[in-house]
């Protein structure tokens, strides 16, 4: 122990520390795997031990003895043989330099564990250092920077540690004895950081954002990054740009640069660049017919219905190529930018009616009416029949245009109330689909919009058989092309039918897809299969998202749920950026998703797609509590007898701890009682120093073998005998007239740990 | 069970005895400080015993003398004690026409220097080189003393007056600084009851215990008893840690380490064992520090060192 344990724990609190991020770091979805973590647990929980219970050298400079530099050795060199079992077994490796860092880690720890001895502490420090850089350069997982801020925060507290183990203590300076000052721990000013970190945090987590801000202004940078306002990041804008007005067309957002035409992608682009082209028949061949520039000028850069390109959605697709152009803007990182909780779909487009000859899912159509309404505060309603009762509380997000396609707002699905500053009258909106709002009159969102959302959210597992309508809709909502109807019903009902109506149905269509199913963007049916939802469903297995979402459609609707088919944006928590506090949604986040009719006319987001998550419902925090309570239960009712198991035999072990390690002690010292008389008594002494441990009768490091068992209850001759033994044994030069093993046995026999509390023997 | 220790069988054993007995037999009730002048004598160092008048210092230091046979002399102490007075001096014989040297009491065997502190530090500086290397030089002349020199100074700790603490120096040629302290009970009725009858109030004569060769013979077994390797380390870590403690004024020197391993040696020797243990180093740490780490030094710091240190109960 000493002045050096709390150095020893703080280095064994570096390197793990170190280790988490290096796990973190090797697996692209930034998700340790089980394996990892358990084998890291029992790693860290060895290291914390040897780190407790080695005792320090007396010399510094003593050499490492044997059995620990072969465990270091072993340490090095599992984790690089064990490689190909585990790829057998997991099914998954690691390259050559991802195993030599496991290896160095493993190795790391086990330094960490054996920091009794000073130079290994400050190796296993430098080992965790190039851990945690070497983590820092080949992972960009978002947890990554928290990991290197505890790491640098460990790193700290280590060198204050590591600098005061040093202190208080004699060493030899140019062959003199110099005793250097003992180092006070910093408790007060610990303290007091602590508090100002946590003040700190605080503010910054939940404190006025806008103060933050201002403050941050007062550092110098090099400008340009909109330090005010986190959304004007990446040159999209410096800012709200919404000006106030009577007319949508002259007060609304200020476009700065007007261009009616311009090369950037069309949503039909972008959809084709990322699925690829339809199969388009060979017979028919389409003619093209150019629009003068005056035209497109009247038209306000915007083309008429009649010569839009069609939106509909082909399931038939040639897959996308391999030399895809870069989708990165120069001018934005993404097409919007999301604020708040994630994953987040937006609508773009809306499929009702899948044509089975023709293998595309087509638009639906324009609502007519606007169920828009402004409430005050900016904000506009959106109107529509009462909602039901199962929505939770609602959620906000901020959505900030950077690089649109076209004219969409972007909203979250069950969008109740939106705001774009002063942009508050119905006129300045239209509804594009049901539930798919856009900026009346305008071809393309202008850049740096913001637009503000209110979206209910709900736990879909507390949808009950009467949520969903069997009435009352439109019609094309639950037709299932007659081609596929007989095979897609079969299938449906072999995976739902003999469950109750309601959310349990819908569920089981969705794990079976998403558990059963593989996604593959690149994956294609065959050209000429009639159709590809059934090649998906029944041959390849494998497909492309728009194949997970049409199949889930279709299961839906042969059981009788009014279901269509949604183009959008998927909002994905793996892109989160830490530094700007907002997801970037671009083109390679284009996703498609089927979506069922409420009762209450909302469309209740499902995600068939393996990979892909639907917004949680937002619980306050005893909800959320009683919710892990509840899973904890659960899991504990699936797995009692594993789990009662465990505990008993924690308990036993924790009840008889004092026994089993006894046991083991003694165990060891019958199997290997030493070679020489030295060894046997020596070994015979630390036995009993370790039973008397045990029960708390420790021998203190200034103690002498005669003092410590003066002290001992009953201490009798059998002990002053075999501490005879022990001192001919430590410090003479010839063995002792006796007969050490026998002495050794007596005293074994008779001084239990019982005998070592005071009882007897 | 066999014996363990073996005991030394050597004709050693009955001497010693004879003169623990002896000096046991002269101070009443005190083996334990008995058992260290002992260890002292053995290791051939020398010893200062402090305490209060009366206590018996100059009882036991005269026992000792008479003890262990051989030249006796006693100095008393005053201020006006010359140097020339301890190591002797030249006279010029008429006769002759040449200086003739008159040894001091230096050159006994056994030399009590009684009240030391009360004589100058000149006189006391005299004793430097008697008691450290066993000569004395007068008159640019080399004097070589008796190979069993053994000086037993006392000294009053009370009273102050008219007295010179003896320097650093000094302290660090005795091997130990021991106090007698007061009688027990027991011990104190006997001595009451032993001097009843005796008009003149004289202590007993001591009788010689060991001759002179032998206990020779006897400190050369002491100095070869064993010490191994641990225990050495064992000492060095000790004195690094009193050299560098914060209550200490003054380091332990090497001589003061040299001291310990003899006295410790000399202690194991005593308790029948030819090999020393952390147990003897322990033992005799208070006598050999108390003398040599200065004044002023706090009761607690010995004890301290001594609890902090890790005894190497398992060497490597």
């Amino acid at each position: 122990m000493g002045r050096d344990l709390p150095a020893r724990v703080g280095t064994v609190a570096l390197m793990a520390v170190a280790y988490a991020t290096c796990e973190v770091a090797a697996y692209a979805d930034g998700r340790p795997r089980a394996f990892g973590v358990v084998f890291g647990g029992v790693l860290l929980a060895a290291a914390v031990l040897l780190a407790v219970f080695v005792r320090r050298p007396a010399d510094p400079k003593q050499r490492l003895p044997w059995t620990f530099t072969l465990l270091l050795a072993v340490g090095f060199v599992v984790p690089l043989a064990g490689e190909p079992g585990l790829r057998h077994l997991l099914g998954e490796g690691f390259p050559l330099e991802l195993q030599v860092v496991n290896a160095l880690r493993t190795l790391g720890l086990l330094l960490a564990g054996l920091s009794a001895f000073p130079r290994l502490r400050r190796l296993a420090a430098v080992v965790a250092l190039f851990l945690a850089l070497f983590a820092s350069a080949m992972g960009d997982q978002p947890a990554i920077p928290y990991l290197l801020v505890a790491f640098a925060l460990c790193g700290g507290v280590w060198l204050v540690l590591e600098h005061r183990a040093g202190t208080g203590e004699s060493v030899a300076v140019r062959g003199e004895v110099v005793k250097r000052v003992a180092l006070r721990l910093p408790y007060r000013e610990a303290i007091v950081f602590g508090v100002l970190a946590v003040l700190a945090v605080a503010v910054v987590v939940a404190g006025p954002k806008r103060v933050m801000l201002t403050l941050g202004e007062l550092v110098p940078t090099s400008g340009g990054t909109g330090d005010t306002d986190p959304f004007a990041r990446y040159g999209v804008g410096d800012g709200p740009e919404e000006v106030a007005g009577d007319n949508a067309r002259t007060a609304g957002m200020v476009e700065s640069e007007k261009m009616i035409e311009d090369n950037k992608d069309a949503l039909v682009d972008v959809v084709s660049d990322l699925y690829g082209p339809p199969h388009k028949p060979r017979k028919e061949q389409e003619k093209m017919v150019a629009g003068g520039l005056a035209e497109v000028i009247q038209n306000h850069g915007k083309l008429p219905d009649n010569r839009k390109p069609s939106r509909d959605f082909d399931t038939s697709r040639k897959g996308p190529g391999d030399a895809r152009k870069p989708t990165t803007s120069t001018a934005a990182r993404g097409r919007y930018e999301v604020e708040g909780r994630t994953p987040l779909h937006v609508r773009i487009v809306t499929y009702v009616r899948y044509v089975a000859d023709e293998r595309r899912w087509e638009e639906g159509r324009k609502p007519g009416s606007r169920l828009l309404e402004h409430t005050g505060g900016e904000w506009m309603e959106v109107g529509g029949q009462p909602p039901g009762g199962w929505y939770a509380a609602d959620d906000r997000h901020r959505l900030k245009v950077a690089d649109p396609t076209d004219n969409l707002v972007p909203t979250p699905a069950n969008v109740r109330r939106f705001r774009i500053q002063r942009v508050d009258k119905a006129d300045y909106y239209e509804w594009e689909y049901e539930g798919v709002l856009t900026l009346a009159g305008r071809k393309k969102t202008p850049p740096g919009v913001v637009v503000n959302t209110d979206c209910r959210t709900l736990d879909p597992t507390r949808l009950g058989e009467d949520c969903f309508p069997t009435v009352g809709f439109n019609p094309l909502l639950a037709e299932v092309p007659e081609p596929l109807a007989s095979d897609i019903t079969r299938i449906a009902n072999g995976w739902a039918g003999h469950l109750p109506r309601g959310w349990p149905q819908v569920n089981a269509i969705l794990s079976k897809l998403r558990t059963d199913y593989t996604l593959d963007r690149r994956a294609r049916a065959p050209e000429h299969h009639p159709a590809p939802v059934l090649w998906f469903l029944e041959e390849s297995r494998t497909g492309p998202d728009y194949l997970f979402a049409s199949a889930a459609a279709l299961l839906l609707r042969s059981l009788g749920y009014p279901t269509r088919f949604c183009l959008g944006f998927y909002a994905h928590p793996d892109k989160y950026d830490p530094a700007t506090q907002h997801t970037p949604v671009g083109d390679d986040d284009l996703h498609l998703w089927p979506e069922v009719l409420l009762r209450d006319g909302q469309w209740l987001v499902v995600e068939p797609t393996p990979g892909y998550e639907v917004l949680p419902v937002l619980k306050p925090w005893q909800e959320r509590l009683a919710d892990a309570l509840t899973t904890v239960g659960a899991w504990a009712g699936r797995n009692a007898v594993p789990l009662g198991v465990g505990v008993v035999a924690s308990t036993l072990l924790v009840l008889f701890r004092r026994r089993v390690a006894d046991v083991a002690f003694t165990l060891v010292w019958t199997v290997f009682p030493g070679r020489t008389w030295r060894q046997q008594a020596l070994g015979t002494v630390k036995l009993l120093e370790r039973r008397a441990a045990l029960v708390g009768n420790r021998r203190m490091p200034g103690e002498t073998l005669a003092e410590w068992m003066a002290r001992l209850p009953n201490s009798d001759t059998t002990l002053s005998q075999l501490r005879a033994v022990a001192e001919w044994a430590a410090y003479a030069p010839t063995p002792p007239s006796a007969d050490i093993a026998a002495f050794s046995r007596e005293a074994v026999r008779s001084w239990t740990c019982r005998r070592f509390r005071g009882g007897v023997a | 069970m066999t014996a363990v220790l073996d005991k030394p069988t050597t004709a050693t054993a009955s001497p010693l005895a004879d003169l623990r007995s002896t000096l046991n037999a002269a101070l009443r009730g005190k083996p334990e400080v008995v058992e260290r002048v002992l260890a002292c004598l053995l290791a051939r160092g020398h010893v200062l015993l402090e305490d209060k008048p009366g206590l018996g210092k100059t009882t036991l230091a005269k026992a000792l003398a008479a003890a262990v046979g051989g030249n006796f002399a006693r100095v008393q102490c005053t201020p006006d004690l010359l140097p020339g007075d301890i190591t002797g001096f030249s006279v010029f014989d008429q006769k002759t026409r040449e200086f003739e040297f008159q040894p001091g009491p230096v050159f006994a065997d056994v030399l009590l220097a009684d009240e030391i502190n009360r004589t100058t530090p000149r006189t006391q500086s005299a004793l430097l080189e008697a008691m450290a290397e066993r000569q004395v030089t007068v008159d640019n002349v080399r004097h070589k003393l008796h190979d069993g020199f053994f000086v037993i100074a006392t000294q009053n700790p009370i009273d102050h007056h008219g007295t010179y603490p003896l320097p650093e120096a000094q302290l660090d040629r005795f091997a130990m600084k021991l106090s007698i302290g007061y009688p027990d009970r027991k011990n104190e009725r006997d001595m009451l009851a032993a001097a009843v009858g005796k008009a003149d109030g004289r202590e007993e004569t001591t009788r010689q215990a060991v001759m002179p060769a032998v206990l020779a013979g006897i400190q050369e077994q002491v100095a070869g008893v064993a010490v191994a390797g641990v225990i050495q380390d064992y000492l060095i870590d000790l004195a690094a840690a009193v050299r560098t403690h914060p209550k200490v004024p003054l380091g332990l020197s090497p001589r003061g380490l040299l001291t310990w391993q003899r006295v410790a040696q000399a202690w194991a020797f005593l308790a029948g064992r030819p090999f020393v243990t952390p147990d003897d180093v322990k033992a005799v740490a208070p006598p050999v520090l108390c003398v040599r780490l200065g004044p002023n030094v706090p009761a607690d710091v010995i004890p301290g060192v001594l609890a902090t240190i890790p005894v190497p109960v398992h060497p490597k």
